[in-house]
């Protein structure tokens, strides 16, 4: 068979599978779901997938392909996530609305006063949410930091209320396990105001991962019971290495991350049919040098765009991956790793985007590094809106009036579209030489630590009601008091 | 009493027909021309001006201002006494000859006319011949040149040249600019003064004018 992936690039929108490709992936992940199986570490799971009618043996689960199409048909093409505070829909997950936040969960943290590499904390982790929540083009907060100065079987109570202080957009939580999920979900039920309040405007959605290949843990297999029980939106994403967990040919690699995704997703459905779900996928290579999980790889970048295509086929929201690097510090490797990945992503239309910020492969955050993302967002959005041919922008008229010779400076075309048609860079300087001299020769990794510093000293977030705040405290002291 | 501050804002947000509507009601209500002209219309185009300089304004948008105060300009200015003047300098204008280049030189002129300054451009291609007679006739305090091209920048010189000949270098100041002149070729071929872009070329004019 001869497949072309040929087309006419006559838009922004990056697809790099074609339809065939996308169904022949599909295939092959349902094939590997029926003839290898997947493993649940959860009997509850077990139990419900041997009554929807996998074959199980053991903890070895194999699933009939029409469980897969049933939980393709039931699972909702679109999800809407909503601000905590003004409860008006924030993010709509669908078709190729790209939304762009931060990652969870890294162990270091790069202190934007001194540049030292420290563990992250309580503290860093409301430091890097106010930040977020200032940022123009940031829509959703995950923690940029692993909270490590608390008792650690209950730190996720604590970070997650480092972020529900600090910022008003739709959170993406981790959590240590169900226990730590439920206390999470009843801090939400506070700001929303109860648990139907919560379910019908959720602004957050509960962020879980299979082990690759082909296992979904106790922790993961519960969240995505749990979720499904509770009527919640669940991300649920592989994290797969090319040539490690999965083949080292990108077609296998991604059959592989598609099954552990549809494996998650049958589980979920079964519990709760229509429940909604974002398939995740953070599909890289193992860099065989080094054995690091790339964050800066092309293949990266690739798969994702490929698993995008796989989203839209399959019609189900996709939590995409971009703004990282594998880069130690915020250098030229940084940005340029950053920019590709947020360009491409924008281009392939994944809806919510995250680890925007990270460096070291994801083992850092910098605050610096999610600044200056922040205007190459604003500037991948630019591109993908692309040139709008009308006869308001063809402006023959204004061509015409105008004349050889003339110039558009001061005519009223310009200024009522000159704004709409251009995006303007906050940290990216076009100053000329001069100023820039004058403006103390600042490179933009300086300019971005000058904003994140002028942020951190000058932004305030929208606050919680008092009591809302004593109910979350409330929460978090239960968590220690129960240790 | 005339409501000049409405006046100075409508100015800043570059509305044409409110601010000749403003600029004719006060004129009806017998406000002083001068005062019109002073806390309204310049006072309006001077926050433009430093709103331009802060990176809060873009350049449609002062040269929106610049046409919505130019309209107020007109109606106030017949109506000035005499020996009062709405200008605060003449400037003579040109991209110099050889070269067809002019959106900046444009630019230059619209900065300067929304300060006030009465601009004569002689538009492109001029020789240098052409910018002398314009010197005679108008007497401006400053003549200004542009170039974009390396090869035609050493017509700025040859304009100087003929200027020093003619006995008329010391009647007036002399400003250039355009991508690829330098302050150092300013000094080299005894211009007064050099800018990197429209809005200091206009600061540096009001300073020369000083």
């Amino acid at each position: 068979m001869i497949n072309s992936n040929l087309k006419a690039n006559a838009s922004t929108v990056l697809e790099v599978l074609s339809d065939e490709q996308c169904q022949e992936i599909l295939s092959a992940a349902m094939q590997v779901l029926e003839q290898t199986g997947v493993v649940y570490h959860y009997q509850e799971a077990l139990e419900i997938m041997e009554d929807a009618g996998c074959y199980v043996d053991g903890n070895r689960v194999r699933i009939p392909t029409k469980l897969v199409e049933k939980a393709l048909r039931t699972v909702p093409s679109r999800v809407t996530l909503y601000n905590s505070r003004s409860k008006q829909p924030a993010l709509r997950l669908e078709g190729n609305n790209a939304y762009f936040g931060t990652g969870s969960d890294t162990p270091f943290f790069i202190d934007p006063y001194t540049q030292e590499r420290k563990k992250a904390s309580k503290e860093t982790v409301a430091m890097a949410t106010k930040v977020i929540d200032a940022l123009a083009n940031l829509d959703f907060v995950m923690s940029l930091g692993i909270v490590q100065d608390v008792p650690q079987p209950i730190y996720d109570r604590h970070q997650f209320q480092a972020q529900i202080l600090n910022s008003s957009k739709p959170i993406v939580t981790t959590a240590t396990d169900v226990d730590g999920y439920a206390d999470i979900i009843e801090m939400c039920e506070a700001v929303a105001g109860g648990e139907d309040e919560l379910r019908q405007k959720p602004f957050m959605t509960l962020y879980a991962e299979p082990i690759s290949p082909l296992q979904h843990d106790n922790d993961a297999a519960t969240k995505l019971v749990l979720a499904g029980q509770k009527s919640l939106p669940v991300v649920y994403t592989p994290c797969i290495m090319a040539g490690g967990t999965v083949p080292a040919t990108l077609a296998g690699a991604m059959a592989t991350g598609l099954a552990e995704s549809l494996s998650g997703l049958v589980l979920n459905q079964q519990v709760n049919e229509g429940n909604p779900f974002i398939m995740g996928g953070v599909f890289t290579i193992m860099d065989m040098e080094t054995t690091i999980f790339s964050y800066g790889a092309p293949e990266f970048n690739l798969m994702q765009a490929a698993l995008a295509d796989m989203a839209h086929y399959l019609e189900i929201p996709m939590f995409g991956t971009c703004g990282c690097t594998d880069s130690k510090v915020v250098d030229e490797q940084a940005a340029i790793e950053d920019a590709l990945s947020i360009l491409i992503t924008a281009q392939s239309g994944a809806n919510l985007n995250h680890d925007v910020g990270y460096i070291e492969h994801g083992n850092a955050s910098s605050l610096e590094n999610l600044v200056i993302s922040d205007d190459l967002i604003g500037m991948a959005r630019r591109v993908v809106k692309g040139i709008e041919v009308t006869e308001e922008t063809l402006a023959l008229d204004v061509i015409d009036e105008v004349g050889p010779g003339g110039h558009f400076l001061a005519h009223q075309h310009t200024m009522d579209n000159f704004k709409k048609e251009t995006w303007y860079p906050d940290l990216f300087r076009r100053t000329r030489y001069g100023e820039w001299v004058k403006n103390g020769e600042k490179t933009l990794t300086e300019r971005a630590n000058d904003k994140v510093i002028d942020i951190l000293e000058n932004y305030e977030p929208e606050p919680l009601p008092a009591e809302v705040e004593e109910k979350i405290a409330a929460i978090v002291k239960r968590a220690e008091d129960n240790l | 009493m005339a409501d000049f501050e409405r006046l100075s804002e409508e100015v800043i947000a570059g509305s044409v027909d409110e601010v000749a509507e403003l600029t004719q009601e006060a004129i009806d209500g017998g406000a002083e021309p001068k005062e019109i002209i002073n806390q309204g219309l310049i006072n309006g185009m001077s926050i433009v001006g430093q709103r331009f300089k802060e990176g809060d304004m873009f350049v449609p948008e002062v040269m929106m201002a610049a046409k919505a105060m130019k309209g107020g300009m007109e109606l106030v200015e017949p109506l000035l006494a005499e020996g009062d003047t709405s200008t605060v300098g003449t400037v003579v204008l040109g991209t110099v000859a050889g070269d067809l280049h002019d959106i900046g030189k444009n630019l230059v002129a619209m900065m300067m006319e929304s300060a006030s300054l009465k601009v004569v451009d002689l538009g492109i291609d001029v020789d240098p011949a052409e910018f002398v007679e314009a010197v005679k006739e108008h007497q401006p305090d400053v003549l200004g040149m542009s170039a974009l091209l390396t090869t035609t920048m050493l017509e700025m010189q040859n304009t100087i040249e003929l200027l020093e000949e003619e006995g008329l270098r010391d009647s007036l100041k002399v400003i250039i600019g355009g991508a690829p002149v330098t302050p150092d070729f300013g000094e080299e071929i005894g211009a007064d003064a050099w800018a990197p872009d429209a809005a200091s070329a206009k600061d540096k004019v009001l300073e020369l004018i000083d």
